[in-house]
């Protein structure tokens, strides 16, 4: 106890070595672009390209929390992309449109909840199916070619600015700081832990588990839906190829940011440094002419770093 | 022969917890001796130390004089240790002579399994142990008493120096019973050591040489079986203080209205159970592990269905579906596994303590942080929880703290009802005079108490009125006057020797 007293609070915390890796990040990239890599054209470019995968992350976080994952929501997005696209070449009005949208978003939650709470299969399986039945319905219901949008208030929803800032930047650090205070704050992100440390102590005491991953994976599809509609704004078309692998970005980032997968541990603020590690990397590389391979290859080795210096510091704290 | 076994020094240390301190004691080969003790003396323990699953904190352990350390069970075994576990180590799906032979099957010239040989060798040891059964038979068809034959041959065919039995004859019959014991005499004969772990005194006046007493994880005293009698036993096994902690306890004696009443309850596990728990009152069920005990009380909870029967609490007649159904009536249930069923590891006792009372805690939606300190701080004075900080996480607690922690969970519901299942399980002694002592605390304000509990010595001291069960119904009732460890134990074994049988 005596010992511990001598290391700053700082860097006992959890989060320590995530903002000191971002830091050095951020630091070696900016030395070698000649400081191009802070300006704030860059900065932006950082955000919009973490806002669609953002958003996910809030959902995959939550979802890790409670000790469950989601595999569909790159699916759900190109799905929701396509479907919008749809809907607004048929005249619907945009925002009834992405209202319907992110409501079939929450409905295909509902439905991988229900798989998993009553017909008891494993997340990975059950989400793994949806994955593939929503990937082929986006093919499906486009006939495998993109849908141009033609609507010019729509397409501002993915590059329109207020202060200079584009909407989904906007949309995904509000959505954040609004999920970060629900997760640490209510009874909802409460009960999330609670489910996620030990589902059966959790019902014991009287929590309704069902219930909180019904709302969770509602959640993560009815976002996912969301960055789908973002990203067809952005491509001016909805393609039923794209967002492939989102959901796997979205984990990493937690992962990356400290949540544990068996559940019970972690934080949305952790899960956001995370995702500014991965995404500030891959624009660092990209600035850097790194083939863009090499992005992928970076991507798998930094989380491995990542999970070997959080294995020793565990280690060491017992 | 001349093969000794010797233990020296022995301590166990978990955190918070020492399960064995201390222990020295020698055995010989050719000799069967006993290890006696209460649930928590450290028996299981010291097997687990012998086997390589758990390596000693200090201390050493000999077998025939050369110095031993295994770190797995694998080491053990080849060093000559066969330990035959209550819970059973087979492969349903495989045949008596595959499961016999588990790690090394015989192989013919082409490397291939030689199964006439191993169901030759097999059939050896069947035939010397005068079993029925054949090698080729599923291990799934045999009953139960012969799939723990099965185990035995296993662990006989290692041709081991040593072989340990813990509480071997927990679901034999009597003529199993004195099968296995012919079977130990011969291994006795054939120059084993031999350990053998029981609760049963009858079997140990029969089989053993000598005792080795524990309690509470530290050795007692050694008696030699022919030289002292069953009173002598339970004296040094159960030690002096509990009795005292019973007699000092300050119990409830305003009993109330009833709180709970069932009828005729009937689950996949349980018959018919009727009883009734008043305010204030402490109700034992007592029974053997698998009576039905937990089962009955997990329907009243709402956390299992139930097929029929009514449920009167507080005299509404309730259905509660979920476990969240039954606190909001105003029961509280502390879980008989800690573990997997009671603590949310990563939590902090803090979040433990509040997670069934979120509700009352929020402000929309939002936890009320004062509030949960506050309630946090009330469950940590009132239940002794020790700690420095209540936002330390509840699994670096020790069982007994973890215990505490519960139980300030449940209270913290204002529940009317508290079932307590096997709640000074792999517990301390310290720890468990103060949960016997809170238990009463809560009777005395006015909540009905439901004690399941194996450990009669506590059923005694601490019930008003103890309730007996047998495979699923209950075969008799006491009052705190009339009972005594004889009477419970015969009721609780009342169907089994009606011959009944179990399936």
């Amino acid at each position: 106890m005596t010992k511990e007293k001598k290391i700053p609070n700082i860097l006992r915390s959890e989060k320590s070595g995530l903002i000191i890796a971002l830091i050095l990040m951020i630091i070696i990239f900016s030395v070698l672009t000649d400081g191009k890599y802070l300006l704030k054209v860059n900065i932006i470019n950082i955000l919009v390209a973490s806002a669609i995968v953002g958003l996910v992350t809030i959902g995959e976080s939550f979802l890790l929390i409670c000790a469950q994952v989601d595999l569909s929501p790159g699916a759900v997005a190109a799905f929701s992309g396509v479907l919008v696209s749809i809907l607004l070449g048929a005249g619907i009005n945009m925002w009834f449109a992405m209202l319907i949208v992110i409501a079939v978003g929450a409905m295909i939650g509902f439905a991988n909840a229900s798989l998993v709470n009553y017909l008891k299969l494993e997340p990975f399986i059950a989400t793994l199916a949806t994955m593939s039945i929503l990937r082929g319905l986006a093919y499906i219901i486009c006939g495998g070619k993109a849908v141009f949008i033609s609507n010019h208030a729509f397409l501002k929803v993915g590059v329109g600015r207020l202060f200079g800032i584009p909407y989904p930047v906007i949309i995904f650090v509000v959505l954040f700081i609004v999920f970060i205070i629900i997760l640490a704050r209510t009874k909802f992100g409460r009960r999330i832990y609670m489910v996620g440390g030990n589902a059966n102590a959790s019902r014991l005491a009287g929590i309704n588990a069902h219930k909180v991953k019904t709302q969770l994976f509602m959640l993560t599809s009815a976002l996912a839906a969301l960055g789908g509609i973002i990203l067809a704004s952005r491509m001016s078309s909805g393609q039923p190829t794209a967002s492939d692998g989102l959901e796997f970005d979205a984990v990493t980032a937690a992962v990356l940011g400290g949540i544990a997968m068996m559940g019970g541990k972690g934080s949305l603020g952790g899960a956001l440094i995370g995702l500014m590690i991965l995404q500030g990397f891959n624009n660092g590389l990209l600035m850097l002419n790194v083939q863009s391979f090499w992005q992928t290859v970076a991507r798998g080795l930094l989380l491995v770093a990542a999970l070997t210096f959080d294995y020793i510091r565990n280690r060491k704290n017992k | 022969m001349g093969g000794t076994l010797e233990f020296k020094n022995i301590t166990k240390e978990f955190p918070g917890v020492k399960a064995l301190d201390n222990i020295s004691f020698k055995v010989n080969a050719g000799e069967v001796v006993a290890m006696v003790g209460e649930n928590g003396a450290g028996k299981s323990t010291l097997l687990k130390v012998l086997n390589g699953d758990y390596i000693p904190t200090s201390g050493q352990y000999l077998i025939d004089g050369k110095e031993c350390n295994f770190q797995t069970p694998q080491e053990a075994i080849k060093a000559g240790v066969g330990i035959i576990y209550q819970e059973r180590q087979i492969v349903p799906y495989l045949s008596v002579a595959e499961n016999v032979f588990m790690e090394e099957m015989p192989i013919n010239s082409a490397g291939l399994i030689d199964y006439k040989k191993a169901n030759k060798q097999t059939q050896d040891i069947l035939d010397e142990f005068k079993l029925p059964f054949k090698p080729t038979d599923r291990v799934k068809n045999l009953s139960v008493a012969y799939q723990q034959m099965v185990e035995i041959m296993k662990s006989y065919r290692r041709n081991p120096k040593i072989i340990a039995f813990d509480e071997p004859t927990a679901s034999l019959s009597d003529t199993e019973i004195e099968t296995l014991f012919e079977i130990i005499d011969r291994m006795k004969k054939g120059g084993m050591i031999i350990l053998y772990v029981s609760h049963r005194m009858k079997e140990i006046f029969q089989i053993t040489d000598r005792m080795i007493i524990m309690k509470d994880g530290t050795y007692v005293d050694t008696l030699n079986t022919a030289e002292t009698t069953e009173a002598e036993i339970i004296k040094k096994m159960v030690g002096r203080d509990l009795g005292d902690v019973f007699n000092n306890l300050e119990r409830n004696h305003k009993i109330g209205a009833p709180v709970l009443r069932i009828e005729n309850l009937t689950n996949d596990y349980v018959h018919d159970v009727s009883f009734e728990v008043r305010a204030g009152e402490i109700v034992g069920l007592a029974g053997l592990v698998g009576a039905g005990r937990t089962e009955t009380m997990r329907s009243v909870y709402g956390a299992d269905p139930i097929l029929r029967g009514t449920i009167i609490f507080d005299g509404e007649e309730i259905r509660p579906v979920t476990p969240a159904d039954a606190i909001k009536k105003g029961m509280a249930l502390c879980p008989e596994d800690r573990k997997y069923e009671g603590i949310i590891g990563n939590g902090s006792i803090k979040k433990n303590i509040s997670v069934s009372i979120l509700k009352e805690l929020c402000k929309f939606g939002f936890i009320d942080r004062k509030k949960e300190i506050k309630i946090g701080q009330v469950g940590i004075t009132e239940f002794n929880v020790k700690t420095t900080t209540m936002d330390k996480e509840i699994k670096d607690l020790s069982g007994g703290n973890q215990q505490k922690v519960l139980l300030a969970r449940s209270v913290a519901t204002k529940p009317k009802l508290l079932i307590l299942d096997e709640p000074t399980k792999g517990i301390d002694v310290g720890a468990k005079t103060e949960i016997y002592k809170m238990t009463c605390d809560m009777a005395k304000k006015g909540i009905g108490v439901v004690l399941i509990s194996s450990e009669l010595t506590e059923v005694l001291g601490l019930c008003d009125r103890i309730i007996v069960m047998c495979q699923g119904h209950i075969t008799g009732e006491l009052s705190r006057e009339e009972a005594t460890d004889e009477k419970i134990l015969t009721l609780a074994m009342k169907d089994m020797l009606g011959g009944q049988g179990n399936d």
